[in-house]
């Protein structure tokens, strides 16, 4: 089943006073199905950010549609966009975007909260993610009490706690050390072992690595994919490299 | 390095925090100029030799130093916050290379151009409005002199010393502040204090008791002499439990209303509950101070307008006649010879009189204990069930009231305006019983000194009364005092005039084959209501000009501490709904959860000022009666006025300056 369904997507930011159009992204097709684990990869200025912001429904495109699970969330209605958004997407960021003010549990709690669910209902949701991600202990505890990778996994915990069609991550590693990233991409792939379904933008060759499938960006449109097959997750890296160089080296005007 | 660096940086610095400095530098400048008009006005030769100058100029007095005190400490205060939303900035000048001497140099002529730029423009400012606020007072004082305008040269240099000296030592406390800390504390300086604040349940409750304390000495009072000494105690507890309650009771009850699952899983409650406790921990102490701040200004306007409004009702009150004239120590002829005093004094002047009353009476003032009057060793500030008493006989009684009454020993009429005694009650050693109750009395007796009871009693048992010498040491025993009063016809003049001439006319009473040294001290005073008149109108009118000046100052304290916390409040909060929109809350929500958490923190100070304002009611209506205000539905009615003009005043300071919070925001 087609989760997600990206169809020549464009956007060009206009700047306010000079006539000066920038094109970020030219032409995006491409499409996600039920329990995939995608990555997608380009290097900075290459359109990622703008393509997550389009999905995610934080931004609107200048042309084409995206349709999740068969909805177009190009054409939702301004008012129902932040609903729509709680109840079918869950977020994981570079910067966790954990709250201060509020607890561990709390934060995990906050979408629930927004859509107006009972105490009992989201402590029942909560214990078996709590116990998956092994954050039961510091539940109590202030974001700034506890570690990035504790901090990621909470970010991870609130992203889930909705039961989200699709799970957008952007940079998820990008501010852990290797140990703590290691051990977020294991849960990634725990996750989608589970069937949830996994959309990633990253940098990272090794966050990439574990991805089922891997698309590259380049210049606003879907440049290449690969797909990992049966190969192991080491083989993947050796493939991704191979890739990001070809494509930083200008290979693809030789293919 | 080029000698105008320094000066240039800091005009820099000052117009790119503009947002922040703009209002510091207009509070400068309007203390500063109401500073020196209220000194002007002190010292002014006009204001000290009208009627009641002492008053007046005390009260102006009064004014000039708590204005002063004020500056020093709100300018202090908006200061230090401006310091703690610039250490970023400096700690960035600290890590681009400049030394701390150098950032000293840029504070010092930073303060420099403020100061010298804002006390001048204060002066302008008060030379200015000086004329203007001076005719306003006189105004007030129904003071008819022309005008003593003039620029005092003495106002102007103790203005400068006083507003330099707190800008010297704001300066001093910056460098301090400087010198103690790293370039990297300076630079996270203003996002510093994110920890959750503890809940503190011992100041919580020390809070609750100060503040109950205060309520209770403020509803419990009910001798107006009592309620002098206890005020100001009411007044501290009060300051004191409202700062303990901001501090910690808001995050005591906050934590505790996170506990109840039920409420806080609440979309509204969720986001705004948490944000407040940490909003708390910031800006606790600017919410007591908005709070208290509120509850002074509410006070004050609304005592002094009522004060001003019911001029004419307390002369009535003190001063029903036109004359009255009491005499302690006199001897038995003395009664006559006043009488025909007054006549031939009324003949002279060719005034005509009306009204005229005369009797005799006992006043004196008691404790009860269950049925017995105790007349020794009163103390009247300290006492609470104080009662003044008056003895009348029934002689002068019948002639008063027309009612033809005769009493029998032991007995006793009696009148009451806060209620009945029993049936019987004991007195310098004598019982009486009370045969029945007056509906009304033809006298007054000392309201300002709590309940009144007033009695009548045989004529015999009156004389023997009056020389009660076994209980003599009851120290408001006075002996017989034979009251005289009247109204007149004539002009203000006219009347003042008559005043004097019966002044002179009763020095000379002579004793009939009085040898002088018998008695020559017998003592009498002559109150006349047109000459008090102005004393009056003075009093009033210069507490309602302070009421107003202060009101004022006070105000803009109340807004300007308002407008800082929004926007800290802004900076602080833009980071938090950023995530959430990011998480799913939809711009709707975010805007609804700001709306609701500003305006509880907001409300919050005003509504505990209004409570407040309910509770000292009674007090202050205690307080009132010593300037002879016993209207106490014309008080209720102006304090309720002033209630309701500030909260829209406050209404709309909040609308206006929400608004910047949004922009920040967003």
């Amino acid at each position: 089943m087609m989760i997600l369904e990206v169809n020549n997507l464009k956007k060009i930011y206009t700047a306010r006073h000079a006539g000066n159009n920038v094109q970020a992204l030219s032409n995006v097709c491409f499409s996600v199905e039920q329990g995939e684990y995608v990555a997608i990869m380009g290097e900075s200025g290459s359109g990622k950010t703008t393509l997550l912001n389009i999905l995610a429904a934080l931004d609107k495109p200048t042309s084409g549609d995206v349709l999740l699970n068969g909805k177009n969330i190009v054409s939702i209605d301004e008012r129902e966009i932040s609903a729509f958004r709680r109840n079918n997407l869950g977020f994981v960021f570079q910067d966790f975007n954990l709250l201060d003010t509020f607890s561990v549990r709390d934060n995990i709690f906050l979408p629930l909260v927004l859509s107006g669910k009972k105490y009992e209902e989201m402590e029942e949701k909560l214990g078996p993610i709590a116990h998956k991600l092994g954050i039961e202990d510091i539940l109590e505890k202030f974001p700034y009490e506890v570690s990035g990778g504790q901090k990621q996994r909470t970010a991870v915990a609130r992203a889930l706690i909705t039961e989200p069609k699709l799970i957008l991550a952007d940079e998820p590693t990008g501010a852990l050390d290797s140990h703590a990233a290691d051990g977020l991409l294991k849960l990634f792939d725990e996750l989608n072992g589970d069937g949830q379904t996994v959309l990633m933008v990253t940098h990272s060759t090794k966050a990439a690595s574990h991805a089922k499938r891997v698309l590259f960006i380049k210049d606003g449109e879907v440049f290449h994919q690969i797909y990992k097959g049966s190969q192991t997750t080491e083989e993947m890296y050796q493939k991704i490299s191979t890739t990001l160089t070809l494509i930083a080296t200008g290979g693809g005007k030789n293919e | 390095m080029n000698s105008l660096f320094y000066p240039k940086l800091a005009l820099v610095n000052i117009k790119k925090n503009s947002k922040f400095y703009f209002p510091y530098l207009l509070t400068c400048v309007l203390t500063s100029g109401m500073f020196y008009i209220m000194c002007m006005i002190a010292g002014s030769e006009g204001i000290n030799s009208m009627m009641g100058a002492e008053a007046v100029s005390f009260i102006l007095m009064f004014g000039t130093i708590v204005i002063g005190i004020f500056s020093v400490i709100f300018l202090f205060y908006t200061n230090s916050f401006l310091m703690k939303r610039r250490k970023k900035e400096i700690g960035l000048y600290n890590i681009l290379g400049m030394e701390k001497r150098h950032i000293s140099m840029i504070l010092l002529y930073e303060t420099l151009i403020t100061g010298a730029g804002t006390v001048a423009a204060g002066l302008i400012t008060g030379i200015l409005f000086s004329k203007l606020i001076f005719l306003l007072l006189y105004k007030m004082i129904q003071f008819k002199v022309p005008l003593s305008f003039y620029i005092s040269g003495f106002s102007m240099a103790v203005t400068c010393i006083l507003f330099f000296g707190i800008f010297f030592l704001a300066l001093l406390f910056n460098l301090w502040q400087i010198k103690l800390t790293n370039p990297i504390d300076l630079l996270k300086g203003s996002s510093m204090g994110e920890r959750e604040p503890k809940s503190k349940l011992v100041i919580a409750l020390v809070g609750a008791i100060t503040l109950g304390a205060g309520y209770y000495i403020a509803i419990t009072t009910e001798s107006p002499l009592k309620a002098i000494s206890l005020f100001f105690v009411a007044v501290l507890l009060v300051i004191a439990g409202t700062y303990c309650l901001f501090t910690s009771g808001s995050i005591v009850l906050l934590k505790f209303l996170r506990k109840n699952k039920a409420y806080y899983y609440k979309t509204k409650n969720f986001t705004s509950v948490s944000g407040m406790i940490y909003r708390m921990k910031q800006n606790a102490v600017g919410l007591a101070n908005i709070c208290i701040l509120s509850t002074a200004v509410l006070l004050m306007i609304s005592t002094t307008v009522a004060l001003y409004v019911s001029m004419d009702e307390q002369l009535e009150t003190r001063y029903p006649t036109d004359i009255s004239l009491e005499f302690f120590d006199f001897k038995e002829d003395m009664r006559s010879k006043v009488i025909e005093a007054v006549n031939s004094a009324a003949e002279s002047q060719g005034r005509k009189l009306f009204d005229l009353k005369y009797y005799d009476s006992i006043s004196v003032a008691a404790v009860l204990e269950g049925n017995k009057f105790e007349t020794e060793n009163v103390d009247f500030y300290n006492e609470s069930k104080l009662f003044a008493l008056m003895f009348i006989t029934d002689e002068d009684y019948s002639r008063l009231t027309g009612k033809n009454i005769s009493l029998r020993e032991n007995e006793a009429v009696a009148y009451g305006i806060h209620g009945r005694l029993d049936d019987s009650f004991e007195i310098f050693g004598e019982k009486y019983n009370i045969i029945d109750y007056a509906d009304s009395f033809p006298v007054e007796g000392m309201g300002y000194l709590g309940t009144v009871y007033c009695f009548v009693v045989n004529s015999d048992e009156f004389m023997s009364m009056s020389a009660p010498s076994e209980y003599g040491s009851s120290n408001s025993f006075q002996g017989i005092k034979y009251s005289v009063s009247f109204d007149f016809d004539g002009t203000k003049d006219e009347k003042i005039a008559f005043a004097d001439v019966i002044f002179d006319e009763l020095s000379t009473i002579k004793y009939s084959g009085d040898n002088n040294d018998d008695n020559p001290n017998y003592r009498f005073y002559v109150e006349s209501r047109q000459r008090v008149e102005d004393e009056i109108y003075a009093l009033d009118g210069g507490f309602l000009f302070l009421g107003i000046f202060l009101g004022f100052l006070f105000l803009i304290a109340t807004v300007l501490i308002i407008y800082y916390k929004q926007i800290s409040e802004g900076y602080d909060d833009r980071e938090r709904y950023n995530i959430m929109q990011k998480v799913g809350m939809s711009h709707k929500e975010v805007k609804d959860s700001i709306k609701s958490q500003i305006i509880k923190v907001f409300f919050l100070p005003l509504i505990m000022a209004i409570i407040h304002i309910a509770a000292a009611f009674k007090m202050v209506t205690r307080l009132l009666a010593i300037f002879n205000l016993t209207n106490v539905l014309l008080f209720a009615k102006c304090t309720a006025a002033t209630m309701v003009v500030f909260a829209i005043i406050y209404g709309i300071v909040y609308s206006l300056t929400a608004r910047v919070y949004y922009k920040i925001v967003k």
